[in-house]
């Protein structure tokens, strides 16, 4: 049984950690010379979320992220070239280049996936996590989302059916205290959303989502519950989006003092402070450099790979072509 | 009692009006029948507006420059400089055209005119027809404001086609004239598609016209100006024996020459093909590319019954079997087809004609003529086009082009691909056309 | 062959294919241990347990979106939704999940679902119950729409939806399922997705129609042949994809299409049948093509104003004689 990650683990999940951050930084500036497509959803601020959660999972596990889940994308272990190269619209895309930022998926790392529609990650996980119980299959699903999701009735109704029936399933409940522009206080009558668990018949945990540690050690907990049949758990991850709602998203409305606050509290420099301890300050620093050249190597290659050829695909078609 | 000039058919198939160019006769001049009186210009091309009748021009109503509906009545052809009186423009009312009883014209309007006595009014100039029976019309080379509609609607269904008018008609077996003179004249030429860009001259098959074309023609029209032709003894193409295939072949040089075109992609199907082949053999300078569909002349076999019968074929029972033979999916031959084909052959002269020239072409049920020397001659890019169930002329006869030449034989095809394959005719001539710009 | 009503063909259906292949499971509202409002279910959850079938809370929306992802991780579940009328709630599910990722995530996942529901009026069930809302489905790419009216097809094309890799929307019809009728025993009952059934062979006048518009349309067939109008009717059988090559087929012959539609007008299924004979059958038409579906406005309750509301054989026969007049 997981509990606390060890030190490979640790050194793992910084690595990955670093990777998203890099990851968004390189967006980030591509997009300010315009050339990304789209709306970009940055999660710098939240990498222990995603990241720690997902390390705790096997390949077979699925996870459903949301419309900001570069973080699970790399906290599952999908590659950086093929994720960048979806989100630069090309052919080696992980959807050749049909999915962009937000959908992409994976079935061989179980990250499926992204998902535009807020919310409709709930209900997705617990559908994985449904059809694990009907083949009796010793695997978990695990949706990430966040605290606007939180609000839809979907989510209800998904909290609900897997407390019913006791779905291996963990709601990872992200809670970077925004939808869109409306802080979480304006959506909902209680500050802390873990507490609905109790009405759905589950363990409801609070952690400290910019702590990579006890976010790992909370989604341990609740994958091994899963796992023996006791049903889904609630975990809520409190954390922060530094960078705003997105970047076609003009800002104002997260106080700079709140948004300083919080970069005090810097994930990554958390984790690295932790592993300083155990491995010294050169060695998670080497660990850093070689994440954030790897991630220029992927861009690199990406930015190289050839764009999609549109084609029409056969099984949306309206017309059989059976009589013709 | 004086005749009005109308627009009528020569307005075109999808047309409501056409605008007056010029008039080249005056109020008081005295007209004969068929003179040229009025161009206007439809959206394909000009056109030229024939006198109904001879008589003296007594009324111009559309000046140059108006635009009309195709009923609208242009001006008045009198008995006398004085006559003006007219029986309004209600095409209802009886105005068969004032014919000579003795001309080969005036039998062949016979049932005709019997139809257009039925015509209804057509609101804002234009018929109403389905779709179905504007393309059967069109590909019968019917006039569908002849047509009298049978529903409560107004709108010409396929049903009119087959058999108000049509099928019930008495089609004469003999000319009342007999085969009489040969008429003198120039072949009939229809002008359409765009203003510039090499002409694609089309020559029809025999037993057909230059109406023929339309399962292609508009496809083509798109992109490249078209010149149409009725052979001699086909469509409204003068009657005059000719014994042998040079004749021919001398009257659609000759035809080809009065049109001044510096330069042509030639088009032709069947006996058309034979003339295009030697129109491109005596005119080679003036021939972009050449386009040969199942042609005559590359071998002795023809089903000469084929010929013979087609031109016989006075009731739409004896036409349907020939036409049945021309085509692999004889599905392709509806009743419609049929009786749409027999409205353009009503005309026992042109049958006369017709059946008169197949003799003296394919005596004996024979090709008598070879143009496979004239074939090894063409240098111009050809291609060569048949279908490969052909009862009409084997498609092996194919086999005799050069090399240089590109075959297109097509599976389950009969002796008309244009009419089975119009979408891979149209591809291929596209391709031919756009490989041989012509002279830079 | 076997004489069963409709219902018990779709029994059979799920029972043999739950016999086949354990990865299938159905869930739904009433469906367990009630055996289905309609029965279709009936002595389901006897045979196979709770685990393969499962009584559900009413949630639609989280239901069928938890069908789209069950059906990605190697289960093939039949989800019953009691009532067309509740397919808006299933929507998202349907449009932004299982039509966006069958063709972002293809060559990864398959998305094998089976959406079963009725619609259909003519009992009295009101506004909120009686709709065809064949339109909003067969409107979305990705998903399969079958509507079968005989027990022999229900059966086939139920079997055949189950074992289909793609979502498959199944519309059943609330007066259908006490019809009877032979049914094909083992996998001869197949039916092939995608395919039309040309029911009554005729000449003049091609009627197309899905669910029960079909028996609708036979009867109006059998009117007009007493005026000596023949009449072909095609049961469409699936309305997405679209056998077009077998309208084609029919109006080549007929040159006239009546298109029939239980659904609202403006829209409505009848009027995509209407513009795609356009698109391919422009030249074969010698009559615009007639529109028979529901008045564009709720359906009211009261059984004289529900039975103007519905289409029904008179109004397909008038409309047969307005094309051909």
């Amino acid at each position: 049984m997981k509990n606390t990650p060890s030190v490979e683990e640790q050194k793992e999940i910084l690595r990955r950690m670093v990777l998203t951050r890099r990851l968004e930084e390189m967006l980030g500036d591509l997009a300010k010379q315009a050339k990304t497509r789209g709306p970009l959803h940055r999660c710098d601020g939240q990498e222990a979320v995603g990241v720690a959660a997902c390390a705790v999972l096997n390949d077979d596990d699925y996870v459903c992220t949301s419309h900001r889940g570069h973080h699970v994308y790399i906290g599952k272990g999908m590659d950086p070239r093929r994720i960048v190269a979806e989100i630069m619209g090309r052919e080696t895309g992980y959807c050749r280049g049909r999915g962009g930022h937000m959908l992409l998926g994976d079935i061989a790392t179980g990250m499926l996936g992204g998902n535009a529609i807020v919310g409709a990650g709930i209900p997705a996980a617990t559908g994985m996590a449904l059809s694990f119980q009907v083949l009796k299959q010793d695997r978990v699903a695990m949706a990430v989302f966040g605290d606007g999701a939180a609000q839809t009735g979907i989510c209800h109704e998904s909290m609900n059916m897997a407390g019913l029936w006791k779905l291996p399933v963990i709601f990872l409940l992200e809670n970077n205290q925004y939808g869109l522009t409306v802080r979480q206080e304006v959506q909902s009558p209680v500050k802390d959303l873990h507490i609905r668990a109790e009405g759905y018949g589950m363990p409801g945990v609070m952690v400290d989502g910019n702590d990579a540690v006890a976010v790992y050690r909370a989604a341990a907990e609740a994958a091994e519950r899963a796992r023996r049949g006791y049903g889904p758990t609630l975990i809520e991850a409190k954390t922060y989006r530094m960078e705003g709602f997105s970047t076609s998203d003009v800002g104002g409305y997260q106080p700079e003092e709140e948004i300083a606050q919080w970069r005090e509290r810097d994930p990554i420099r958390i984790a690295a402070a932790a592993l300083d301890e155990l491995i010294g300050a050169d060695e998670v620093a080497r660990i850093e450099a070689a994440a954030n050249i790897e991630m220029g190597a992927a861009f690199e290659q990406a930015l190289a790979d050839p764009l999609p050829v549109f084609e029409t695909h056969a099984p949306s078609s309206a017309y059989s072509e059976i009589s013709r | 009692m004086a005749t009005p000039v109308k627009v009528g058919v020569a307005g075109g198939e999808y047309m409501e009006s056409v605008v007056v160019l010029e008039w080249t006769v005056k109020t008081g001049d005295a007209i004969s029948a068929g003179q040229h009186l009025v161009t206007v210009e439809t959206a394909k091309a000009a056109t030229e507006i024939e006198a109904p009748c001879e008589g003296f021009l007594t009324a111009i109503f559309a000046e140059p420059g108006t635009e009309v509906s195709l009923t609208e009545t242009l001006g008045l052809i009198g008995a006398d400089t004085a006559d003006t009186a007219y029986e309004g423009d209600e095409p209802a009312t009886d105005h068969a055209p004032v014919a000579d009883e003795a001309s080969l014209q005036a039998t062949t309007s016979e049932a005709v005119s019997a139809a257009e006595s039925l015509s209804p009014p057509t609101p804002g100039g234009r018929t109403v027809a389905s779709p179905a029976a504007r393309r059967a019309a069109a590909m019968a080379g019917i006039d569908i404001s002849r047509i009298t509609p049978t529903s409560p609607t107004g709108r010409m269904k396929l049903r009119d086609l087959a058999s108000a008018t049509i099928m019930r008609a008495e089609i004469p077996l003999v000319p009342a004239g007999g085969l009489s003179a040969n008429e003198a004249g120039p072949l009939k030429v229809y002008l359409s598609g765009t203003k510039t860009g090499i002409p694609v001259l089309m020559l029809h098959g025999f037993g057909a016209d230059a109406m023929s074309w339309f399962p292609i023609e508009r496809a083509l029209a798109r992109a490249h100006p078209i010149v149409r032709m009725d052979l001699p003894n086909h469509g409204k193409s003068p009657r005059r024996r000719m014994t042998r295939f040079a004749d021919l072949a001398r009257e659609i040089v000759d035809a080809f020459d009065a049109l001044h075109l510096d330069e042509v992609h030639v088009l032709g199907h069947s006996l058309g093909g034979a003339c295009a082949l030697a129109l491109a053999d005596i005119r080679p300078r003036k021939v972009a590319s050449l386009a040969l569909l199942a042609p005559g002349g590359l071998g002795p076999v023809i089903n000469g019954e084929f010929a013979a019968g087609l031109a016989r074929a006075s009731r739409p029972e004896s036409l349907e079997q020939w036409l049945k033979l021309s085509v692999a999916d004889t599905r392709l031959i509806s009743p419609e087809f049929v009786g749409a084909a027999m409205s353009s052959r009503v005309d026992p002269a042109l049958r006369a004609a017709q059946a008169q020239m197949a003799n003296d072409l394919f005596p004996d049920g024979t090709q008598g003529f070879d143009l496979r020397p004239a074939l090894q001659r063409v240098e111009c890019p050809m291609r060569v086009i048949w279908g490969k169930a052909d009862a009409v002329i084997p498609w092996q006869q194919a086999l005799s082009a050069p090399g240089r030449a590109g075959l297109h034989l097509f599976e389950a095809t009969g002796h008309v691909p244009q009419m089975e394959r119009p979408e891979d005719v149209v591809a291929i001539l596209e391709a031919l056309f756009a490989a041989s710009g012509g002279k830079q | 062959m076997t004489m069963m009503r409709y219902a018990e063909a779709l029994n059979s259906a799920l029972r043999e294919e739950m016999q086949r292949d354990p990865t299938v499971f159905m869930f739904g509202e009433d469906i367990g241990r009630y055996g289905g409002v309609f029965k279709v279910s009936k002595g389901l959850m006897e045979e196979f347990g709770e685990n393969r079938v499962r009584d559900t809370p009413i949630s639609e929306q989280a239901l069928t979106a938890m069908a789209v992802t069950a059906a990605m991780s190697g289960t093939r579940p039949v989800l019953e939704i009691m009532y067309a009328d509740f397919m808006p709630l299933t929507l998202d599910a349907l449009v932004n999940q299982a039509s966006v990722f069958g063709y972002l995530w293809e060559g990864q996942v398959e998305i094998p679902f089976v959406l079963r529901t009725q619609g259909g009026g003519g009992v009295g069930t009101g506004a909120q119950h009686a709709k065809s809302l064949d339109s909003f489905v067969a409107h979305v790419p990705g998903i399969k729409v079958v509507a079968p009216v005989t027990p022999a097809d229900a059966k086939g094309l139920l079997k055949a939806a189950i074992r289909d890799p793609q979502p498959v929307v199944f519309l059943e019809h609330k007066l259908l399922y006490n019809m009877r009728g032979e049914v094909p025993d083992g996998d001869d009952v197949l039916v092939t997705i995608g395919k039309a059934k040309v029911v009554k062979e005729g000449t003049d006048v091609s009627i197309f129609a899905t669910s029960k518009m079909v028996l609708e349309a036979e009867q109006a067939a059998r009117e007009l042949a007493k005026d000596g109008i023949s009449a072909e009717v095609i049961d469409l059988r699936t309305l997405r994809p679209l056998d077009i090559g077998a309208i084609m087929a029919s109006i080549a012959k007929t040159h006239h299409a009546v298109v029939v539609n239980e659904g609202w007008t403006f829209c409505g299924f009848a009027a995509e049948l209407s513009a795609s004979i356009m698109d391919h059958c422009f030249d074969d038409l010698d009559a615009p093509v007639e529109r028979v579906a529901m008045p564009d406005m709720a359906i009211p309750y009261s059984e004289p104003l529900e039975t103007a509301m519905l289409p029904n054989a008179a109004k397909i026969a008038a409309a047969a004689r307005k094309a051909l007049a």
